[in-house]
């Protein structure tokens, strides 16, 4: 009896398996390889939500666990957002802690870094770092944020920053920075940004609970969407200056920081400023 | 407390309050003109100290462009020379004057950023912390009181002095009478 009970199951095994290919194993596999793969794409940032959708991953388990990993270097291959203009190696450096929604950083940027751009940035002079710094009293700030880091992750940071800038009226009224975004790119670099940009609840109307929650948990929020990281690096460095108020910027010259400043000030005199550092 | 001894301790308070405000001057002129950090005394780096502060200046954004180097140049230097004036205690009611006249002016123009919602640094020691109530109180209520206060004290001191005094026959001539 118990020679027969065992051989129940091999006999069982074999009726369902004497094809050449056993459609239950492929299917278990390919349950497990959609699962794998989820579980990866959980796991990892927002970004791995680029690959293909699971429902395609109906190959054997190590194939979809290939791709899930392909995805997710893709997005590691793009690296920290770029926010720069000009050359690192200039004697200058100015640092500027901007809020997308602030009036004085847009008349900051206005009047004064769009003529300073053009002459001794691309003279190699001054080098300029954007660092966010979004204030929680601007409702859509930190999303203005996460779509210029985003954008310029795939070095669209310049043309996203001025139609941030140009149309801040716009957008700080109804939050639609995505039209302006999408207007200042092509359509297939726009994909590239919008697919950074899952997961980071912009859909939504609380469009500003992430910069809330970083301020109430110390910049703990921020974690679950891929660019917040970067914004809240950045936040970091400006609380250790500290930025009470934005615009804020330091200037670095020789490797020497001076003390902060904050405020608009006019090209000529902040010219006049370099003018006299250069000449020492 | 007799005339004279309430005389000597006005004269007292009036050189203490005269120094503070002297030290209040040179502090503020030198906190402008230090040269910046990894940079030596020189006229080179003073003057680059003095663009920074014409950035602050600016960003008060009450000056004409072309009033704001000329204003920052030569703001600094007058606190200067106005700190050591009020040490020396040479015509201390128009160093008083100027004093008063000068942190009046300051305040005005904190208040007004404060008014507007301008979130810049005072610069009034150098670089800093944003315009507060804090700054309003220090400037209104401790440097203003304080230079009014020797403004005043110098007036009545030089109208006590200057006053004439009675010629001493006139007792006896009256005695005489």
């Amino acid at each position: 009896m118990i020679h027969r009970t065992s051989v129940m199951p091999r006999t069982g095994e074999r009726q369902f398996c004497t094809k050449p290919f056993c459609a239950k194993p492929i299917k278990a596999a390919a349950v497990l390889g959609v699962l794998l793969y989820l579980g990866i794409c959980v796991a990892t940032s927002a970004g791995a939500q680029t690959a293909p959708p699971a429902a395609h991953s109906t190959k054997p388990a190590t194939s979809a666990t290939t791709h899930a990993h392909t995805a997710t270097s893709a997005t590691a291959a793009l690296g920290s957002p770029v926010k720069t203009y000009g050359s690192s190696s200039a004697p200058i450096t100015m640092e500027v802690f901007s809020d997308y929604e602030c009036p004085s950083c847009r008349n900051l940027f206005e009047t004064t870094l769009r003529q300073m751009i053009p002459d001794y940035v691309a003279s190699g002079k001054v080098y300029l770092i954007h660092r966010d710094y979004p204030l929680p009293m601007h409702k859509y700030g930190y999303e203005a944020a996460r779509w210029l880091n985003a954008a310029a992750r795939i070095g669209q940071f310049q043309a996203v920053e001025a139609a941030l800038y140009d149309n801040q009226n716009a957008w700080a009224q109804d939050g639609s920075i995505e039209k302006y975004v999408a207007a200042a790119m092509s359509p297939a670099q726009f994909k590239r940004v919008q697919s950074q940009m899952r997961g980071c609840g912009f859909e939504t109307a609380a469009s500003v609970k992430p910069a809330a929650l970083a301020l109430a948990l110390g910049g703990q929020a921020g974690e679950t969407c891929s660019v917040d990281s970067f914004i809240e690096q950045d936040r970091a460095l400006g609380n250790k200056i500290p930025v009470q108020s934005t615009p804020t910027y330091v200037i670095t010259y020789k490797g020497n920081r001076l003390p902060a400043g904050s405020g608009i000030v006019s090209w000529p005199i902040l010219k006049q400023f370099f003018d006299s550092l250069l000449s020492q | 407390m007799s005339n004279d001894a309430r005389r000597r301790w006005g004269r007292i308070l009036l050189i203490v309050g005269r120094i503070a405000l002297a030290a209040i001057f040179l502090s503020a002129a030198y906190a402008k003109m230090k040269p910046q950090p990894g940079m030596p005394w020189t006229h080179g780096s003073v003057h680059t100290s003095l663009s920074m502060f014409a950035m602050g200046v600016d960003s008060y954004q009450m000056l004409p462009p072309w009033a704001v180097s000329p204003f920052a140049h030569l703001l600094p230097p007058l606190e200067f020379l106005l700190g050591f004036w009020l040490l020396t205690g040479f015509g201390l009611r128009i160093s008083g004057l100027v004093s008063t006249a000068l942190i009046c002016a300051f305040v005005a123009a904190m208040y007004s950023a404060y008014e507007r919602g301008l979130t810049i640094s005072c610069g009034c020691f150098g670089p800093g912390a944003q315009i507060g109530p804090k700054d309003l109180i220090r400037d209104g209520l401790l440097f203003l009181p304080l230079a009014l206060a020797v403004t005043i004290g110098a007036f009545l001191i030089h109208r006590k002095s200057s006053a004439p005094s009675l010629p001493e026959s006139a007792p006896s001539a009256t005695h005489a009478d």
